[in-house]
């Protein structure tokens, strides 16, 4: 192991040998804005291989890459436009992005899944040398997993076993570094919608024809909102009794979807407080209206990113004669469930709401009856007034 | 030889499988003398969310040897162990069902009664959780004697005031009428483009904001009652976002200093409704559970709001009881009598009081 304290080394010298010393699979420990760093060429099994047996106890967590830009990463990680926004805010700083690798460095560097962290340090000496490496190497505090943070050569050299001493090629000392926390991590890789456009509608390919026919009504409250929910129930309350009802909501975060919701629950006379799904995915509540007792199902499908997610919800199993099912971001699953839908001929009731003002307007489609019926109802409710 | 014991505190090994982490524990009153955690967040991580059907896979292999883990590290063999405690909910269902399966398995194999367990109690009574350097040492602070409490629940997934009589008699005062405080905060840190889990990224970033850059407004004020709502910040977020980014991409500063306000805007409200609710009772002192307890900013907020009334914020003693933990559990079996039950089934939705 050699120490070369940067303040009183040549810096060419320096970096060239840093790079020398990458380039043989060895073990840098570097400063950056955070805490010293361990480096090695991320490319490099070998090398991975030799920092994963210095940092021990990994427990599968994955490492991250450095380099000297945020594009120098496009060779190993599949960018995304999130990633690059937050590169553009924050990069070079102590804040790791994370997003889907290539599988393109060394095993170990990505997660189980495949991600992969991208730093680009906000730290001359070392944007230098990853500038004259070249290649990316590896972000990780130079600390044995569980060791205290170090901000120092002293801090480093305390939390290791002669062992795990013995693997460091070389350190660059810089000293006693200011005690900032380590890097923020933010991981990009969950491809669900960020939707901050409001009342964007969307309905289906198949739903074009009948969207024609959407009936838009105003809601001014809260309250006004749940009683169109309880509403639209009410006329659908027959068909809910015998096959099951889809309700599929949509609209911006914070436009009433939920609000909506608690509607249709209070329709079910279900008294307890309906509460947002997002965490779970599903929440169940009994109901018992007029004696027929039944479940309502209230769902939210903002972070289902494919079609294999939302077969492992098990949603089809909810549809059965009794059973309110109410979708939030129906839009993001409609897809996987309108086959589903149309060939058991359950009825969906699709709500989309926007923003104006001060106001919501809920954008309906109920669910098609037989063609005529529909039209007539439609028309009907076209003619209708909401009041408070 | 059947031993003698000469240990009048029942030894207990309580199981917790609410949600996302596989936990373990072996207790005996107050003092945690193991507590496992083994969390799923990394697999969940793939799902940007608690997946039901691959968390009931998880806890299904983690729990067997979570079970010997708990066991080994409180240097106990089952012979000791008086009884087991497991969380019964709220939870997610699927979850829930395989704690309570594998705990009925262990009752039967090992002749020990069973007892269910309010997973809520369990965060309530988490600052009661003393650790093992306390293990014969009395405890400095008799649960027994704990008497008109207020119970603070700050996490992901709930936001309560529960006022605690004495130990087992709890009375719901306020709670969310949508969205959970660290639900909130995960979104809008989603908003502002912080990728998922968002909240944990929020957090870290309002460290570094001006927390009096932008004024939100304080829901709820009108309500006549004790519950929150964060619907209403969140929709205030969004047009705040939208009309700042109409500038171009918000800079570094515009999203620190936006994170701070929020998170501010957030515990503001849990505060002045904290503080409502101690002017009309007298409490002796308030607790505070739920993984957002292990916010600094919080503490330090609630701290503020109890100074003028005299009243000492007792919190868990670690992070790890902060979040969802079976120690919690198996001191709240500890510290009271719970009828057994051998046929106990699981309730997703089960409520406190």
């Amino acid at each position: 192991m050699q120490i070369l304290e940067v303040k009183n080394s040549d810096r060419a010298q320096l970096l060239q040998k840093s790079c020398d010393i990458l380039a043989q699979g060895g073990l840098v420990l570097f400063p950056t804005e955070t805490t010293y760093g361990a480096g090695v060429d991320a490319t490099n099994p070998e090398a991975v291989a030799k920092l994963l047996r210095f940092k021990s106890r990994r427990e599968g967590k994955p490492l991250s890459i450095a380099v000297p830009y945020f594009a120098a990463a496009e060779p190993y990680a599949i960018m995304n436009p999130q990633a690059e926004e937050l590169a553009q805010q924050f990069l070079p700083g102590p804040v790791t992005v994370v997003v889907k690798g290539k599988g393109a460095v060394a095993p170990g560097v990505e997660s189980e899944f495949g991600t992969l962290g991208i730093r680009v340090p906000d730290y001359e000496l070392l944007l230098e040398l990853l500038q004259l490496y070249g290649k990316p190497i590896t972000a990780t505090s130079a600390n044995g997993s569980g060791e205290k943070r170090p901000y120092s050569v002293s801090d480093i050299l305390s939390g290791l076993s002669a062992q795990q001493s013995s693997l460091i090629d070389l350190i660059l000392d810089a000293g006693e570094l200011p005690h900032n926390p380590p890097s923020t991590v933010i991981d990009t890789t969950l491809s669900a919608p960020v939707t901050l456009r409001a009342g964007e509608i969307r309905f289906g390919e198949n739903w074009s024809e009948v969207g024609k026919n959407a009936i838009t009504l105003t809601s001014s409250s809260q309250e006004e909102t749940q009683s169109i929910a309880k509403r639209l129930v009410l006329k659908n309350w027959d068909r809910l009794k015998e096959v099951g009802l889809v309700i599929g909501l949509d609209g911006a975060l914070g436009a009433g979807k939920t609000i909506f919701a608690k509607g249709v629950a209070e329709f079910l006379q279900i008294s307890e407080t309906i509460t947002s799904p997002t965490y779970n995915y599903i929440e169940e509540y009994e109901y018992v209206r007029h004696g027929v007792t039944g479940y309502l199902y209230h769902l939210d499908m903002w972070k289902v990113g494919s079609e294999i997610e939302f077969q492992r919800l098990e949603v089809t199993k909810l549809l059965r004669s009794k059973n309110c099912v109410v979708i939030e971001w129906f839009g993001v699953v409609e897809p996987f469930l309108q086959e589903f839908l149309e060939k058991n001929n359950v009825p969906l009731l699709r709500v989309t709401i926007s923003e104006l003002g001060n106001m919501r307007t809920l954008q309906i489609l109920e669910p098609t009856l037989s063609k005529l019926q529909a039209t007539a109802e439609m028309s009907a409710h076209n003619g209708e007034k909401v009041g408070k | 030889m059947i031993q003698a014991r000469n240990n009048p505190v029942p030894f207990i090994l309580a199981i917790d499988t609410s949600c996302d982490e596989t936990s373990v524990a072996v207790t005996q009153g107050c003092v945690a003398l193991s507590n496992v955690v083994a969390s799923q967040v990394q697999l969940h991580k793939e799902y940007g969310g608690v997946f039901p059907t691959v968390a009931k896979q998880a806890h299904k292999e983690n729990i067997g040897p979570a079970v010997r883990a708990a066991l080994q590290r409180a240097h106990l063999s089952w012979r000791e162990i008086d009884l087991i405690a497991v969380t019964q909910g709220p939870g997610l269902a699927p979850a829930l069902e395989v704690g309570i399966a594998y705990a009925k398995d262990l009752a039967k194999a090992h002749n020990k009664p069973l007892v269910p367990i309010n997973h809520i109690e369990g965060h309530v009574l988490s600052p009661l959780v003393l650790p093992r350097t306390f293990k014969d040492l009395p405890s400095p602070l008799a649960a027994n004697a704990a008497h008109d409490v207020l119970a603070v629940i700050v996490s992901g997934k709930h936001t309560d005031f529960i006022a605690v009589k004495k130990i087992g008699h709890y009375e719901r005062l306020g709670w969310t009428i949508d969205d959970a405080a660290g639900e909130a905060l995960d979104k809008v840190g989603r908003m502002l483009g912080l990728g998922y889990p968002a909240g944990p990224v929020l957090e870290e970033f309002a460290k570094k904001g001006d927390a009096t850059a932008l004024q939100f407004p304080l829901p709820m004020t009108t309500s006549g009652d004790y519950n929150l709502s964060f619907s209403g910040l969140k929709t205030f977020s969004r047009n705040k976002i939208e009309a700042l980014s109409a500038g171009g991409l918000l800079t570094q500063t515009q999203i620190y200093d936006f994170s701070a306000s929020f998170q501010k805007a957030i515990f503001r409200s849990i505060c002045y409704k904290l503080n409502k609710i101690l002017q009309d009772r007298k409490y002796t002192e308030v607790w505070l559970g739920g993984g957002v307890a292990a916010n600094m900013k919080l503490r330090s907020m609630l701290r503020i709001t109890l100074k003028p009334y005299g009243l000492k914020l007792r919190v868990p003693y670690s992070k790890k009881l902060c979040g969802d933990n079976a120690a919690m559990i198996g001191v709240v079996a500890g510290v009271q009598t719970i009828q057994p039950k051998s046929d106990l089934e699981r309730e997703p939705r089960l409520k406190l009081v």
